[in-house]
């Protein structure tokens, strides 16, 4: 066995020097096959990053009780390189049998074959909130399983806005620049609304503003991103920056985001829940008194972003069976809203929220309404080389004022020769 | 303890030179010690603290120590990553003194090219073989075993590299000395070269360990279970989130770490500085 | 084969063997990656891509981010070593002339960079360059001179992170260099302080002659080092303003988490062809023939 290995490697490297080969071009479509009924047994093997990696062993008890012969073995991974040790491991075909994947990974891991597809007959995608869904389809096949989501709003100072003579939160375009003028100029803060000025992830705030305005990023598989609705987006998120009603420093590379909305040197700015946890943290006692979260200002519609964590079930696994049934288990109502009191992450499955301690919450509760309609962008396998481009872009906008039809134009050119992947 | 500071000069001269070497060197270390006193600092500090990045605690804590020390199974971890750092280390030392000491001192058919080829090696960028390097170890069967962990640093060019030109510059005499006296090859090298080397080989000992004390995408993506993390991968599990750092863990992480570097340091530097008078190189 | 080529072969065979297989096995393969059009979606099937030949070079050469990237990483490369090179020699030198006490003391405060945690260099150097409080501009503005937004604007972020870079790596040259230094026989000082050389004499013609082959390595491996230069931007300033600080290591480092393997390692082999042509420069200048 082992001398077998070795001759392959040898074999492998030297293929590749004198191959010629070209790739299938069709990368042959996968058809999900059901799960065996029954309780699960065997090993399951799953990697989870961060806090999830670390609080699922303990959790996963449950399901083993349920599951006598069952044994759910986790790695924690670390957040910083778990794209890498995961592609290494599709390449080495030594993958777990679940892992935990960024949304943002799905087109570009489901391509290479690894994953398995989801059986719908076990696991439906109605439960979930069509959003986090759609991350995990690609080429019309569902190849994941949403777990937690996030989505982006806007939090501002309440305290604040009140004493510049801001008494509702804003629900349009036109108001959030008066708040963010207002808070400016009557309440002392250096940024009324602070906005990412470009930079690795500002798409994700960028994003929001461009499908509230009806705009697209692509359509039948092929870019749109200098469409008007797109650019007049961009203009809007740029006037924020000529206006000086935010800084074009990075305040998230600097780490100093938190302590400038504490002391009021930025009135409000965007971002997902997580924040919810910092800024009380951070603020000291009766800061979550001072500050709130309201969604995204409505143009056409309210649409922001959705991001979070898929799981998924690798092809190259020992226990394919045990490990959808794992991820069913996971995605029971009651399972996620347990899950969110363990780790606080936000359920995926839209009965979830019907419980206390989400919907009564008001800060969650805001979350709630906004993950209904919240959009991801297409699981195309190069869209983070895409969002690199439209991440530049902003830049540009907002650090040397460049216009923002020419803006989009360039990020249409960019995407468009970077392609889709397809 | 010194036996190199033979130079002499007027004494007059001595003395401004040496104040305004002291105010010099004494600048010099403030500000090089700033960020690490820093890191010291508000590694005893709670997280609200850290980010208004000032520089004395108003509250001191344990916590993120204490954070560190329950979440991760800590001993583990640390034996892991010593037993790799060491093995590592030794490794090179012999490998790279064997090869160093070939190609600076021993003529023979092949030198120059195994010279170019070992240091044309050393200035592939690391990235671009990440990827065949793994999919060679797995096929070798050594994913999540120590010998996957090891074997690829066990012979690093930038050894090599450091032991030939230290070589280069020690005088031929004594090697051709006691080859004249009939010396074997083994022995010259064991008897004569390695207590030469003394500082070559703790510098190399140093940078060595360090680099693989501290190494984080190799043990992360080749142990599969956290059974054989080192400390570097285990330390970044909970610190750094999908939208989140947290500051606290990861500074006492790094203090952490740190702490056996410094010591591999100061032991290997002390070491050095009395290898000279014991040679007889004079 | 001679007794002479045995001993060497003989010297050369544990290294090699391990180098054989962990290093130059993979190097090949890379190499032959940068051939072809492998992307991290054929991960699972490499040997199914399309071998292309140059087009990734090809493409490099109309790259606009990837020739940005390698004016930036030149700039950095021709200030940045010697910049360190010099701190690390004058470190090493001070450390080692017998001057000075507590010799240990600085030995350990000029390494305390090389060891310390990028995060915590990243957020103090961030204090230190903040256009409004920083100390920098603080120090500026006593003798009445505005402060750049160092990190913050396009001119001036580069060189910022080129002296962040020396101050951090100083140490490291110093600690080899010290090392050099000990070789340096006593008696050749001696002889010189006899023939009257002053201390700028002895370091001339007695330190910096027989420090050659080491100040040959320091500088290579420096340049090699700066050459793949990384940490800094990711940490400081994510390649920015408006790429700027974008280095051709950060770029490669981002078409490889793009996906883009062929073309990241043709990116690779680009930087690699500079590396090997900064290094044989740096022979030709310390003067060993090879």
């Amino acid at each position: 066995m082992r001398r077998h290995r070795r001759y392959a490697a040898v074999l492998a490297i030297a293929t590749v020097l004198v191959a010629g080969c070209g790739r299938d071009t069709d990368g042959g479509q996968d058809e999900a096959r059901s799960v065996a009924a029954g309780k699960a047994k065997g090993e399951i093997t799953v990697w989870a990053m961060g806090t999830e990696g670390e609080k699922l062993s303990d959790f996963a008890k449950a399901f083993t009780a349920e599951n006598p012969d069952a044994k759910v073995t986790v790695t924690a991974v670390p957040w910083d390189a778990a794209h890498q040790k995961i592609a290494s491991a599709i390449a080495a075909k030594q993958t777990p049998d679940v892992s935990m994947l960024g949304t943002t990974w799905m087109g570009e891991f489901a391509k290479t074959g690894a994953l398995d597809p989801t059986p719908t007959d076990l696991i439906r995608k109605d439960d979930f909130f069509p959003g986090a869904w759609a991350t995990g389809v690609v080429g019309g096949t569902a190849y994941a399983v949403p777990w937690y989501v996030e989505t982006r709003l806007i939090f501002y100072r309440k305290d604040l806005a009140q004493a510049a003579g801001i008494t509702s939160p804003p629900k349009t375009w036109e108001e959030l620049t008066a708040m963010a003028r207002a808070l400016k100029e009557k309440a002392g803060a250096e940024s009324g609304l602070y906005l990412q000025p470009g930079g690795t992830g500002s798409w994700q705030s960028f994003l929001p503003f461009a499908w509230s305005n009806g705009a697209e990023l692509t359509k039948d598989n092929k870019f749109t991103l200098d469409s008007a609705q797109m650019s007049e987006a961009l203009q809007y998120y740029g006037s924020f920056f000529k206006e000086k009603l935010s800084t074009t420093t990075d305040l998230g590379v600097q780490g100093s985001l938190e302590q400038s909305f504490v002391t009021g040197k930025t009135g409000a700015f965007i971002s997902g829940p997580w924040h919810i946890g910092l800024l009380s943290e951070q603020g000291g006692a009766g800061f979550t008194e001072k500050f709130g979260v309201v969604r995204m200002p409505t143009r056409k519609s309210s649409t922001s972003f959705i991001g979070g964590s898929n799981l998924a079930v690798f092809k190259d696994g020992h226990n394919r069976d045990g490990a959808w049934k794992f991820i069913e288990w996971l995605s029971r109502p009651e399972v996620q809203v347990r899950w969110y009191r363990t780790v606080t992450s936000l359920p995926a499955v839209q009965k979830s929220w019907d419980d206390p301690s989400l919907a009564g919450d008001p800060f969650l509760s805001e979350f709630g309404e906004q993950l209904k309609s919240a959009k991801a962008p297409p699981p195309i396998t190069t869209w983070e080389q895409v969002a690199s481009a439209v991440d530049a872009e902003i830049e540009r906008v907002a650090k040397a004022g460049a216009d923002s039809a020419a803006a989009t134009k360039a990020m249409q050119e960019r995407a468009s020769s970077i392609g889709t992947g397809t | 303890m010194s036996t190199v500071d033979t130079r002499t000069a007027p004494r007059g001269r001595d003395r401004v030179a040496r104040v305004v070497l002291y105010a010099i060197l004494l600048t010099g270390l403030l500000v090089v010690v700033g960020p690490f006193l820093w890191m010291l600092l508000s590694s005893v500090k709670p997280e609200a603290e850290i980010r208004q990045a000032t520089w004395l605690p108003r509250t001191w804590t344990l916590e993120n120590y204490r954070d560190l020390f329950d979440r991760l199974d800590f001993p583990t971890f640390f034996v892991n990553s010593a037993i790799v750092a060491l093995l590592v280390t030794a490794g090179n030392l012999a490998f790279c003194s064997l090869l160093g000491y070939a190609l600076a001192k021993l003529a023979f058919p092949g030198r120059r090219a195994i010279f170019l080829l070992v240091l044309g090696t050393l200035m592939v960028p690391g990235m671009v073989t990440f990827v065949p390097q793994f999919v060679l170890v797995s096929n070798l069967g050594l994913t999540n075993t120590y010998a996957g962990l090891v074997l690829p640093f066990l012979a690093g060019p930038f050894g090599v590299f450091l032991m030939r030109q230290y070589l280069m510059s020690i005088p031929d005499d004594l090697i051709e000395a006691a080859r004249v006296d009939g010396a074997g090859e083994w022995r010259i090298f064991l008897r004569i070269v390695l207590p030469l080397c003394r500082p070559a080989l703790a510098t190399l000992g140093i940078l060595t360990f360090l680099a693989s004390w501290n190494n984080f995408l190799w043990p992360l993506v080749v142990a599969t279970t956290e059974d054989k993390y080192t400390l570097p991968v285990a330390l970044a599990l909970y610190s750094v989130g999908q939208n989140r750092i947290d500051f606290g863990l990861l500074l006492a992480g790094a203090v952490v770490v740190v702490v056996p570097a410094l010591v591999v340091f100061l032991v290997l530097q002390r070491s050095f500085l009395r290898g000279i008078a014991t040679t007889g190189l004079k | 084969m001679s007794r002479r080529a045995l001993t060497g072969w003989a010297f050369a065979a544990p290294f090699m063997t391990l180098f054989a297989v962990f290093l130059a096995l993979p190097v090949l393969a890379s190499l032959v990656m940068s051939l072809t059009d492998l992307r991290s979606t054929d991960l699972r099937n490499p040997l199914a891509v399309n071998f292309v030949g140059v087009d990734n070079f090809v493409r490099l050469l109309s790259d606009e981010l990837f020739l940005r990237s390698m004016v930036n990483t030149l700039v950095f490369v021709v200030v940045g070593v010697p910049l360190t090179t010099v701190f690390g020699l004058a470190a090493a030198n001070a450390l080692n002339s017998g001057l000075i006490r507590l010799r240990g003391l600085f030995r350990v405060g000029f390494y305390l960079p090389v060891v310390t945690s990028i995060v915590a260099i990243a957020v103090v150097w961030r204090l230190v360059l903040d256009p409004q409080s920083g100390l920098v501009n603080s120090l500026l503005g006593v003798v009445g001179v505005t402060g750049p937004d160092w990190l913050g604007s396009t001119s001036t972020a580069l060189p910022a992170l080129v002296v962040i870079a020396a101050w951090r790596n100083f140490g490291f040259l110093m600690v080899i260099f010290l090392a050099g230094l000990q070789t340096i026989p006593a008696e050749l000082y001696e002889a010189a302080t006899i023939d009257g050389a002053g201390r700028w004499a002895q370091f001339r013609h007695v330190t910096l002659p027989a420090l050659r082959p080491t100040l040959l390595f320091g500088a290579v491996v420096t340049g090699i080092g700066y050459l793949q230069f990384f940490e800094e931007p990711l940490v400081m300033t994510r390649g920015g303003p408006l790429s700027s600080t974008l280095s051709v290591s950060y770029h490669v480092y981002n078409q490889f988490g793009f996906g883009n393997y062929g073309y990241a390692a043709a990116a690779s082999y680009v930087l690699f062809v500079a590396v090997v042509a900064l290094s044989v420069l740096q022979f030709r200048l310390l003067g060993e023939r090879d």
